[in-house]
């Protein structure tokens, strides 16, 4: 037994090493951050960097089958996630990568591509069947090019337009299953056999307050001129955990995710786990098995402690875990530079208003450019834009409005703010309720609809609550000690929920039997009036029941 | 000097309406503004018009780029005179229909002159007087003037307001025989909500009326000066808009196509909110046609002796089978009404049809209110409140037309019902 155990080790390592010299890169990441007072904070990220000429017909760690869509639909930079439950930057902080709500999809084609929304509705087509997301109800309808919001993040050729080559789309209303996580985790090369992946039980992760899958995609610099790029696929996992829900505030993998750690995957070429002990200062805990090493990152003027352990792929089971000393109930909170809440005003189910709110809790200004998402059915009107009530304001750097159109164009806009240091700012737009068709209308159809969060991109000027990897790296052992002028961060707001009023859908024949009639009641008149003249006719004559068949029959024969 | 008084006090409740703290909700109605004329839409499409956004790219607006021209400017330039404005428009409305009905009244009595003959000696004293006629004139003026719901269409800023106005325009160069005027007004609102191409045909029939001689000569002439000024609106507009012409597909498409299905007073919304999809084109013809062509040759043919009624009928039908109807345009025709004085004691179904409008305008905002503020009552019971409507004012139409036919028998046979000594009664055959 122990033999062929240690067999199949060898057999790993040797095939590892000729994987390694293809040149593709696979590594795994976990992160780990407590977030005070009750939830906890855990990001998978599996990064591989294909080094080879990239092509479709062969891959060696790279998944096959989505390399395949990026080239067949000349993908530069993707997107997605999918997403159940949100994300509270002013308690939580910021994630690595966030994201909204629902279903997301993002993608820039490449220049060479001219007709990019067919491409785009392929490539949401295909990318539906491959991660089981009805993402086959992105259409013209629900599809934006953001024109400042997004920019990529990776090796792309400098074009001036290069946004036209962009789209965007949010389902908020898709909800993130099991179904969505089995074919995620076939992309690895582990899969869940082996690695960090073997912790994504999906028993588990679904019952967190927060969970995210997501893949993206993008192309880096292989050589320093960047005359060479090659592609990178990083799969991450953001899940939070709510201390009420596992019933204790100490963790540990067998608490979080229903099993041990069964050592690193064999094909990857690091399995590192990091977890966040900053907060040791202030809520003390000890963990357990002590880490191999403690991290000192400071960045932005941010000070943060990391404790580090790398698995290798011979570690038996193991579980890292953490068990608290004394638990503090006050727990000071430090906001983070810059976050935002979203919602619905008005009564009623004929006009309202979309508020956004964006506070900007840092001691110099901070830009920001902010994208109002509005579904076609949901129809904001430009005049009635406020910004903290003004109609004009000079926080307004720039704006791009695109108008929407029933049934075939979402309303976009976006807005450039310089947010005043120490400021509050009150974005309000008003909108009017439609009247849908009755076969538009989603089953359940009081349930209420969703409209997508808007994004919001901001350079931040500090680096307080960031997590993020730096612009350029693949890693997240890159983010430490990564001071920067900027730390550009891409967040959603909340999404939110309205009402549209509904029809009666039981009685459609009724309707339309109804409305006929009282057409009708004008046309027999008229018809009347148009057709016959007015005669003279004796009443009183009273005609026998008899008599009236007899006539009957006498107008028939004649 | 009592004209002055009623033009004073018309004026007066508008202006101090639109000041009111209610003008917000009045605007804002389902009854008053329609997604086509409402002034929360004008204003939209103005700001982006502002803005350099197109606003026929979007679906925010669907007046005619004259009218948004317009009220860019006025709006730039005038935005607190703009309620001055409107009442100044409304009460210049109700100064062209005082005149539009004297020339009516002319035509009318030149008419009953020519058929004099065929009255029977017995109906000699149903023959209309001057005086009585010239009496109409001032009915119209109040009707006008003090029927709520035109009133509440100026409050509500709409831009039926000047739709109404080009139409008495138009109406009013017809009874005075001014064929380019009355054309150039009638093209202009044509242009505005389609609709009224309705009234070329009555209007050729005025025209040719009122300036004796060639008839058919008249109808080509009234025909090609509509045309052409119809085309040159539509170009004017083309040019504002830079020459593109795809604003055609947010006015006339928008209202030939039916797209929003928002609630007004009219039969559309509810139908093509519960229309299977297959059949909706289908059954946007049909109404369209019911709307636009449908009525049109019949009712001439039938009424070739009387263009005046031709109007009012033609009027009202368009009215409650156009797609987005409002209380603007029911007030507009309803000025119409008194013009028939004389045919009130043959209408069978008077009380019914007052009540019915009477509990409907009640009714309306009421069951409006519980469906979408109270969530207590759903689609079906405005719906209800809709068709009553529609059919309360079908029953007019019907019943004006019913006496127009039963004086016309009456004039000519006597108001003797009887033969042979037994009692009979009037029936179509």
């Amino acid at each position: 037994m122990f033999n062929s155990k240690n067999f199949l080790f060898f057999i790993a390592v040797f095939i590892e090493t000729i994987f390694n010299a293809n040149g593709d890169l696979f590594n795994e990441e976990l992160f780990i951050k407590p977030l005070p007072p009750a939830h906890l904070y855990t990001y998978f990220q599996f990064t591989t960097l294909v080094n080879d000429n990239l092509s479709s017909e062969h891959t060696y760690l790279a998944p096959r089958s989505l390399v395949e869509v990026l080239t067949r639909f000349q993908v530069d930079e993707l997107h997605f996630t999918l997403t159940e439950g949100q994300w509270r930057h002013n308690h939580w902080g910021y994630p690595v990568l966030d994201a909204a709500p629902g279903a997301e999809l993002y993608a820039w084609f490449s220049s060479d591509v001219e007709n990019v929304d067919t491409q785009w509705k392929k490539l949401s087509s295909t990318l539906a069947g491959l991660f089981c997301a009805s993402l086959n109800f992105i259409e013209d309808f629900n599809t934006i090019t953001p024109q400042m919001a997004l920019q990529p993040t990776g090796a792309i050729p400098q074009n001036p337009n290069i946004t036209s080559q962009l789209r965007y789309a949010s389902l908020p209303r898709e909800i993130v299953c099991t179904e969505n996580l089995t074919p995620w985790k076939k992309l690895l090369p582990c899969e869940s056999s082996r690695g960090l992946s073997a912790l994504l039980n999906s028993r588990m992760i679904h019952n967190t307050n927060y969970h995210s899958i997501g893949v993206h995609t993008r192309k880096v610099c292989s050589s320093s001129d960047c005359s060479v790029v090659s592609l990178e696929i990083k799969q991450t996992v953001a899940l939070v955990y709510d201390s009420k829900i596992i019933r204790t505030t100490d963790w540990s993998f067998t608490k979080l995710f229903g099993q041990g750690l069964p050592g690193g995957c064999p094909l990857a070429s690091s399995s590192k786990v990091y977890v966040d002990i900053t907060t040791n200062d202030t809520q003390p805990f000890l963990l357990s098995p002590e880490p191999e090493k403690v991290l000192l990152s400071q960045r932005g003027g941010s000070e943060t402690k990391l404790a580090l352990y790398t698995i290798k792929p011979e570690n038996k089971m193991t579980t890292i875990g953490a068990k608290y000393i004394s638990k503090k109930d006050l727990v000071l909170m430090k906001l983070p530079p810059l976050y935002f809440n979203r919602y619905v005003l008005g009564y009623g189910k004929e006009f309202g208003g979309i508020v956004t709110e964006l506070t900007n809790t840092f001691w110099s200004s901070i830009d920001v450019v902010v994208l109002q998402n509005a579904p076609w059915w949901l129809p904001i009107q430009l005049s009635s834009l406020r910004i903290n009530g003004e109609a004009s304001s000079e926080m307004v750097l720039a704006r791009h409005y695109s108008p929407g159109r029933s049934r075939q164009k979402p309303y976009h806009l976006e807005l450039l703010l310089r947010l005043p240091p120490k400021s509050a700012t009150k974005i309000t737009i008003d909108f009017e309720f439609v009247f849908l068709k009755w076969q538009e209308y989603p089953p359940d159809a009081n349930h209420g609809f969703y409209v997508g969060s808007a994004i919001i991109t901001a350079n931040l000027p500090t680096a307080r609550n960031y997590t993020s990897l730096p612009g350029t790296a693949s890693l997240f052992e890159s983010s430490i000690n990564a001071s920067k002028p900027w730390y550009p961060a891409v967040f959603r707001t909340n999404g939110v929920m309205v009402s549209l009023p509904t029809p009666d859908f039981s009685m459609p024949y009724n309707v339309i039997c109804l409305a006929c009639t009282v057409v009708a009641l004008a046309f027999g008149p008229l018809h009347n009036i148009c057709t016959k003249e007015l005669v003279l006719k004796v009443v009183g004559s009273s005609v026998t029941l008899k008599q009236k068949i007899i006539n009957l029959f006498k107008k028939k024969k004649e | 000097m009592g004209a002055v008084v009623k033009y004073v006090i018309a004026g007066l409740v508008r202006y101090w309406l639109i000041h009111t703290d209610f003008w917000h909700t009045l605007s804002n109605r389902v009854e008053i503004a329609t997604p086509l004329n409402s002034w929360k839409r004008l204003i939209e499409g103005v700001y982006l018009y502002d803005q350099n956004i197109n606003p026929y790219e979007g679906d925010a607006f669907h007046e005619s780029p004259i009218v948004l021209v317009i009220f860019h400017y006025l709006l730039k330039h005038v935005p607190y005179s703009l309620p001055f404005i409107f009442s100044a428009m409304d009460l210049l409305t109700a100064y062209l229909l005082y005149k539009t009905s004297r020339g009516f009244v002319r035509i009318f009595l030149n008419c009953q002159e020519k058929y004099l003959s065929d009255v029977s000696q017995e109906s000699k004293d149903m023959v209309m007087t001057e005086s009585q006629l010239k009496e109409t004139s001032e009915y119209v003026l109040s009707v006008y003037l003090f029927n709520p719901y035109s009133i509440l269409n100026c409050v509500g800023m709409t831009t039926t307001v000047l739709q109404n106005m080009l139409l008495a325009a138009a109406l009013c160069g017809a009874a005075h025989g001014y064929v380019i005027i009355s054309c150039a007004f009638l093209a202009f609102a044509t242009h505005q909500a389609l609709y009224p191409v309705l009234l070329i045909v009555p209007t050729a029939m005025i025209l040719a009326e009122v300036n004796k001689g060639c008839n058919k000569c008249s109808y080509i002439k009234t025909l090609l000066a509509f045309v052409l000024s119809w085309s040159f609106v539509v170009y004017i507009s083309a040019f504002i808009m830079d020459g593109s012409y795809n604003y055609v597909y947010n006015t006339y498409g928008f209202i030939l196509t039916v797209p929003d299905l928002k609630p007004n007073i009219g039969l559309f919304w509810y139908f093509f909110t519960e229309m299977f999809e297959h059949f909706r084109l289908l059954f946007v013809c049909a109404f369209q046609i019911n709307a636009l062509i449908l009525y049109i040759v019949p009712l001439t043919l039938r009424f070739k002796k009387e263009p005046i009624l031709l109007v009012t009928v033609l009027l009202a039908l368009s009215t409650v089978f156009r797609s987005y109807p409002c209380v603007g345009d029911v007030g507009f025709y309803m000025a119409f009404i008194p013009m028939w004085k004389h045919l009130f004691t043959f209408m069978q179904q008077k009380f019914i049809v007052a009540c019915a409008f009477i509990i409907t305008s009640a009714l309306g905002p009421t069951v409006w209110h519980l469906w979408i503020y109270s969530g207590s009552a759903n689609a079906n019971f405005f719906f209800g409140v809709t068709l009553s409507f529609a059919t309360a004012q079908i029953f007019l139409i019907t019943d004006l037309l019913f006496a127009y036919i039963k004086r016309e028998y009456t004039l000519k046979n006597g108001s003797s019902r009887t033969i042979d000594g037994k009692p009979a009664k009037l029936v179509l055959r």
